[in-house]
């Protein structure tokens, strides 16, 4: 068996552990939120006016069924379940597996995500680069100066002004909702065109939040690889500029790949707030609903999902880490 | 593996071969380095006056700090920011005046005129990329045509050092031994066919047999391929065992060059002088060596005016206070003190 493939073995079985114990864990957690959703549910029927009896009746109606089993017995046929990836019924929107609503939701967080997050790597990397070069100069300074403020906006607030600014002052982009109900869906112009203009402002918060950190990151990591000395010797060697830069870009980038895989772990969890200033129905508005909806089955299912992608970012950072350096490429130790 | 090398310390040189490519010879010409701190521009070399002969080897020892590799990196107008070259000139056979040079005749004249071998613990490779691969990046920067021609010649060179070249370039810096990497950096440094080498601590953090096995290459491909060398070194062994040609540094100053048996055996400048005194004896009484009262100065603390090493020196005088000791030459050796006086050289 290759290095490869050995590594790539341990990794799953590490990651099945791992999600089996998150699994748990999350269920008990849920199940401990004061309230549950029939009570819940009962109670908003109540307020409505209705009898306790009519109210109870509604709800078994509503449900289908009343949970009788203990704790003990419904964990376990969470978990039997889970392991035909059946992750149950969401109980706020009854009849809809849990599986289909994530779905649903996954695919308005992971674009916005992955395109802030690749468009603030991109443009941080290159600026980072720039201001490790020139970093005596004014421009150096003021790259800089930008990555840390910019790092240092809490990503809430930065999304409440780009809404002030270019949604209420000068208003020339939307900052409500995914798109325009006014367009029939499907791949038609109008729909697309609105998707993307209601996209802009939570890719371009996305990407604002994340490029102080990339600027930062890439900066010191030039700076270091600057002061090595193997760039000093291919310059004494006579090399070309050029050439002198990419070993410096190569090798400067290299701490960054880490940190852009676990990045994109993160993504689906990381857009609760973003999602909510927006409007925007992905994975972190739904489980604020989840939550107050008593959602259980939806609440688990989103935490298994977040879970999952973060395990699988790490396997991929390690694997795809162990084909750009040779030093990792080639030593088992490391496994 | 093979027995430690005894050689005795200070064998003859080889004499040097008609060279098959003229060597160049090197002036070097009251060259003066300075540092940009916080305290103003201060010299780590300075006034310094040095001539390689053509197909020499010739050595320069000195403390850390004593401005040896600054020297060595002016060679290829390569001072670090924040130092510059604030005086003097460095003509090189075919090149002319190094100082001068800038931009793409610079580039151009490093790797393919000097070649550059750094210590062999400093990384002197891209940890990224083979050594094949970053050969053939150096032959591309050079406008190298025939880049079979090169992979042939790196790997006869190579071959010539005792690895086998083919697995060599086939590896990754993190693959080889520090005595391996020392080989690859000087085929690097030959491989576009330099006849002027510059080696900087050589053998510094190499065990004792792979020091001698490079110090034997040194040597040795020196006299084939006809080069002028200049090895920078701390270590007075590593300068017996392979320089024509030795000059001592201290506080950024030269202050004795000569033929390096002669130097050795009777040194003039009371700093030599102490410093052969330091060395332990392989036989003999330990107690025979003397450690040199005090410590080097460092840019900071080097005297402004009179001799750099009076605070050290023995047969200090009152002029040593205020005036610098100019170099003055007797034959081949040149002295830069007030102490040893003309009569006493006579």
């Amino acid at each position: 068996m290759t290095v490869i493939a050995r590594r790539l073995a341990g990794h799953l079985a590490r990651g099945l552990v791992m999600i089996l114990v998150v699994a748990t864990i999350s269920f008990f957690i849920v199940n401990n939120i004061p309230g549950d959703p029939m009570a819940a549910r009962y109670e908003k029927l109540i307020e409505g006016g209705m009898s306790p009896e009519a109210a109870a009746q509604a709800v078994k109606v509503l449900y289908g069924f009343q949970p009788t089993g203990t704790l003990w017995q419904q964990y376990t046929d969470y978990m039997g379940g889970l392991l035909h990836l059946d992750l149950g019924v969401s109980v706020s929107r009854p009849g809809t597996p849990v599986l289909d609503v994530l779905g649903e939701a996954a695919k308005w967080t992971v674009l916005p995500v992955l395109a802030g997050t690749l468009l603030s790597f991109l443009v941080g990397v290159m600026l980072g680069v720039f201001a490790a070069i020139r970093r005596t100069s004014k421009l150096g300074d003021a790259l800089a100066i930008s990555g840390s403020l910019l790092h240092g906006i809490p990503q809430y607030v930065l999304a409440m002004l780009l809404v002030v600014i270019f949604a209420t002052l000068i208003p020339i982009l939307p900052a409500d909702g995914p798109v325009d109900i006014l367009f029939e869906p499907g791949f038609n112009a109008g729909y697309i065109g609105s998707l993307a203009e209601h996209a802009v402002l939570p890719v371009v918060t996305y990407a604002l939040s994340a490029y102080g950190g990339w600027i930062l990151a890439m900066k010191s990591s030039v700076v270091t690889v600057l002061g090595d000395d193997f760039i000093l010797a291919a310059e004494l060697r006579g090399m070309k500029r050029s050439i002198v830069f990419r070993y410096i870009a190569r090798n400067a980038i290299l701490p960054l790949f880490t940190i852009l895989a676990l990045s994109l772990g993160l993504l689906l969890g990381g857009a609760v707030f973003i999602e909510k200033i927006f409007n925007y129905p992905g994975l972190g508005l739904m489980l604020i609903d989840g939550v107050n909806d008593r959602d259980y089955a939806l609440m688990s299912g989103a935490f298994l999902l977040i879970t999952g992608a973060v395990i699988v970012a790490n396997i991929v950072a390690d694997l795809f880490y162990s084909t750009i350096d040779p030093r990792v490429r080639s030593g088992e130790e490391a496994a | 593996m093979a027995q430690p090398e005894t050689a005795p310390p200070q064998t003859a040189p080889a004499p040097v071969p008609a060279p098959v490519t003229p060597a160049p010879g090197v002036r070097i010409d009251g060259l003066t380095v300075v540092y940009k701190t916080t305290a103003g521009e201060l010299p780590a070399v300075r006034d310094v006056s040095l001539t390689l002969e053509p197909g020499s080897i010739t050595g320069i020892v000195g403390e850390s700090g004593s401005g040896k590799s600054t020297l060595a990196l002016s060679l290829l107008n390569a001072v670090q920011p924040p130092g510059r070259i604030a005086a003097g000139s460095v003509e090189i056979d075919g090149l002319g005046d190094v100082v001068g040079l800038a931009g793409e005749r610079l580039r151009k004249a490093r790797g393919a005129h000097i070649g550059y071998v750094f210590q062999a613990a400093q990384n002197s490779l891209n940890p990224l990329k083979t050594v094949g691969k970053q050969l053939l990046d150096l032959g591309r920067s050079h406008g190298v045509d025939d880049l079979r021609g090169l992979v042939r010649e790196a790997k006869e060179l190579l071959g010539r050092m005792g690895l086998d070249g083919a697995r060599v370039l086939d590896s990754h810096q993190h693959e080889l031994s520090g005595g391996m990497r020392q080989r690859v950096g000087i085929m690097l440094a030959l491989v576009l066919n330099a006849h002027l080498v510059v080696l900087d601590e050589p053998t510094t953090a190499l065990d004792m047999i792979t020091q001698a096995n490079i110090l034997k290459i040194v040597r040795e491909v020196h006299a084939e391929r006809g080069l002028t060398t200049l090895v920078i070194t701390h270590d007075i062994g590593v300068v017996a065992e392979v320089a024509d040609r030795l000059a001592v540094m201290y506080g950024g100053r030269l202050v004795e060059q000569g033929p390096t048996r002669e130097v050795l055996h009777a040194p003039r400048h009371p700093y030599t002088r102490g410093l052969i005194q330091a060395i332990p004896r392989l036989v003999g009484d330990i107690d025979e060596a003397r450690a040199l009262p005090g410590r080097p100065p460092t840019l900071a603390t080097v005297p402004k005016q009179g001799c750099v090493f009076r605070e050290r020196c023995a047969l200090r005088m009152d002029i040593c206070e205020t005036d610098d000791p100019a170099a003055l030459a007797d034959g081949p050796r040149i002295v830069a003190c007030h102490a040893v006086g003309v009569k006493e050289r006579a």
